[in-house]
C-alpha cells in the first residue's frame, strides 16, 4: 500500500507537470528566456545610461562653477594691481611715481581705442567711476571730458548679470587754468566685471 | 549527448557573456575617457589658476618682487608663445603625474594677452619661484615674469657683477637665486666675466650667450628674461613686448591729441618712429636700434607736459 501510494503521488506530480509543458512549448520558453535576459540587459544599460548622464551633468555643471570661480579670482586679483598696468598708470605724469593712480587721459585715449584690447584683461566689463568729490553720474564721451563722472572703458555683452569687484584709486589729469596746466587728482572707484558662466 | 567531450553552454549563457563582455568593455572605455577628461580639466585648471596668481606680481613702486607657486603634483608647465594677432599670446600647458606616477598625457593650453613669462621650454617640479620686473622703454611695457623651478639653482659669480645686479639678487631673497659663496657645485653658473660658465653674460655690449646662442638685451628686466629662457621664447616673447610699444605708442600719440590743448607735449613724431622700429624688430639683434628711439624720447618727455 505504501508502495502504491508512493508511485501514485509520484504519477500526479509528473501528470501536473506534463500540464504545464502542454502550455508552453520548449522554444517558447527558450525565446522567454532570451526576451527576459534581453529586458534584464535593456534595463541595465538604460540604468547605466542614466546614471551616465546624471554623472556628466555633474561634471558639466561642477566644471562651469570651476570656471566662474577661475573668472571671479581673475577679476579680484586683477583689479587690485590693474591701476598699476601701463595703460591705466600715471606713471610720473603727475609728478612722482603713484601707486593705484589711473591716468584719466590715457583711459579716454584707451576708451577709444578699446576694440585693440578685445580679450586682453579677460574680464568682460572695465568702469571708472569718480567718487569724491560726488558728481552726477554722467557718463564720459570725448565731448563732455573732463566734465563727466564715469569712464566705461570697456562694455559687457549683458552688463546686467556682470559681477563687479572694485578698487579704490586716484584718477589724475591735466587741467588748464588762466593758461596754466596743472594736475589734478581725485578718488575713484574702479571697477571690473565678469560674466558667470551659463 | 553522448559526447562528452564538448562544452556545453546554453544559449542564455552565450548571450550573457557576450553582453556581459560588452558592457565591461564599454564600462572601461567610458571610465578611461572619464579619466582622460578629467586630466584635461585638472591640467586646464592649473594652467589658468597659474596664470591667475600671477596677476598680483603687476608691480607698483617695486624694481621688482618674487613669490612662489606650491602645486600638489609634481608639474610640467610649457611655455608656449606665439605672436599671432595685436599682442601675441601666452600660452600655459600643464601636465601633471597621475596613475602610476606616469606623466597625463593631455596638456590643454591655456592663453593669457597680457602676460609675459620667461622660462625654458617647460619646466618641472612641485615648487616654482616668479620674480617679476617692470620692462620700461621707455615708458612701463609691462612687468616680466620670470619662472623657475626651486630645484634648480642659479648661481650669480661676483666677478664683475655689476653692483645693481648684485645687490638686486640680494634683495629678492630668493631661494634658488644664490650669489658667489653660498652655491654648491652643480648649481648652473652666471658669470658676467669668464666666458667658462653655463650662462655668460656680457653687460657692457649687451648679450647673454647660453648653449651657444646669444640673446641681445637693453635693460636689466631683459637681461634676467634672457638668463632664465631658451632664445626661442626669449626671441618670442620679445617680439611680444614690441607688439605691445607698438599699442602703447599709439596709445600716448592719441592722449597727446587728447591734452594738446590743455598740456602740449610735442612728442607725436617721436612715439610714431618708435612705433614703428617696434613693429619692424626682427630680432634681438636690432633691438639697440629700438632702444635708441626710446632714450630720444625718454630724453623728450621731460617737461612739465609728461606723458607718462
Amino acid at each position: 500500500m505504501v508502495g502504491k501510494n508512493k508511485s501514485s503521488r509520484g504519477q500526479m506530480k509528473t501528470k501536473k507537470l506534463k500540464i504545464s509543458n502542454l502550455h508552453i512549448p520548449k522554444s517558447n520558453k527558450a525565446q522567454m528566456k532570451i526576451q527576459q535576459t534581453a529586458f534584464m540587459l535593456l534595463a541595465i544599460t538604460i540604468f547605466f545610461v542614466l546614471v551616465g548622464l546624471f554623472v556628466l551633468i555633474f561634471k558639466v555643471s561642477s566644471i562651469k562653477d570651476t570656471a566662474t570661480i577661475l573668472q571671479e579670482d581673475n577679476a579680484m586679483l586683477l583689479v587690485s594691481k590693474l591701476a598699476n598696468s601701463p595703460e591705466f598708470s600715471c606713471g610720473t605724469a603727475y609728478g612722482t611715481l603713484k601707486a593705484d593712480c589711473v591716468d584719466a587721459d590715457k583711459v579716454m585715449a584707451l576708451k577709444e581705442n578699446i576694440q585693440a584690447y578685445e580679450g586682453f584683461w579677460g574680464v568682460s566689463s572695465m568702469e571708472i567711476r569718480r567718487i569724491y568729490p560726488k558728481g552726477e553720474n554722467i557718463i564720459c564721451s570725448t565731448i563732455n571730458y573732463p566734465n563727466c563722472d564715469i569712464i566705461n572703458v570697456k562694455s559687457g555683452k549683458s552688463t546686467e548679470y556682470g559681477i563687479g569687484v572694485s578698487n579704490f584709486v586716484s584718477l589724475c589729469r591735466k587741467e588748464l587754468i588762466e593758461g596754466y596746466s596743472y594736475n589734478k587728482c581725485e578718488l575713484a572707484e574702479f571697477i571690473v566685471s565678469y560674466e558667470p558662466v551659463s | 549527448m553522448n559526447n562528452k567531450g564538448y562544452l556545453q553552454i546554453s544559449f542564455g549563457w552565450l548571450f550573457a557573456i557576450i553582453v556581459g563582455a560588452v558592457i565591461i568593455f564599454l564600462a572601461i572605455y567610458f571610465v578611461t575617457k572619464m579619466i582622460n577628461t578629467e586630466n584635461t580639466i585638472q591640467s586646464a585648471k592649473t594652467s589658468k589658476e597659474i596664470g591667475i596668481l600671477l596677476n598680483p606680481l603687476e608691480t607698483g613702486f617695486e624694481s621688482a618682487t618674487s613669490t612662489f607657486i606650491r602645486l600638489p603634483e609634481e608639474t610640467r608647465i610649457y611655455n608656449e608663445c606665439n605672436n599671432i594677432g595685436k599682442f601675441g599670446t601666452q600660452g600655459i600647458q600643464t601636465k601633471q603625474k597621475g596613475i602610476g606616477k606616469k606623466w597625463t598625457e593631455v596638456a590643454t593650453e591655456v592663453s593669457f594677452q597680457n602676460k609675459y613669462l620667461f622660462s625654458e621650454a617647460y619646466i618641472q617640479g612641485k615648487t616654482f619661484y616668479i620674480f617679476s620686473k617692470p620692462f620700461e622703454f621707455p615708458f612701463k611695457v609691462a612687468d616680466l615674469m620670470y619662472i623657475t623651478p626651486a630645484s634648480e639653482n642659479y648661481c650669480f659669480i661676483k666677478k664683475d657683477i655689476p653692483d645693481n645686479i648684485e645687490n638686486e639678487i640680494s634683495d629678492l631673497d630668493q631661494a634658488n637665486l644664490k650669489l658667489e659663496g653660498t652655491c654648491s657645485e652643480d648649481n648652473i653658473k652666471i658669470c658676467f666675466k669668464d666666458s667658462n660658465c653655463d650662462i655668460y653674460v656680457n653687460y657692457n655690449v649687451g648679450y647673454v650667450e647660453k648653449q651657444n646662442d646669444k640673446m641681445y638685451f637693453e635693460t636689466d628686466a631683459l637681461m634676467y628674461a634672457a638668463i632664465f629662457s631658451d632664445k626661442l621664447t626669449y626671441e618670442c616673447q620679445l617680439k611680444r613686448l614690441m607688439q605691445r610699444i607698438e599699442q602703447l605708442s599709439n596709445l600716448y600719440i592719441d592722449k597727446e591729441n587728447l591734452i594738446a590743448l590743455r598740456c602740449d607735449s610735442n612728442l607725436g613724431d617721436d612715439l610714431s618712429i618708435l612705433s614703428s622700429s617696434a613693429s619692424n624688430l626682427e630680432d634681438s639683434n636690432a633691438l639697440n636700434i629700438v632702444y635708441n628711439n626710446a632714450q630720444d624720447l625718454e630724453y623728450q618727455n621731460r617737461g612739465n607736459c609728461r606723458l607718462w
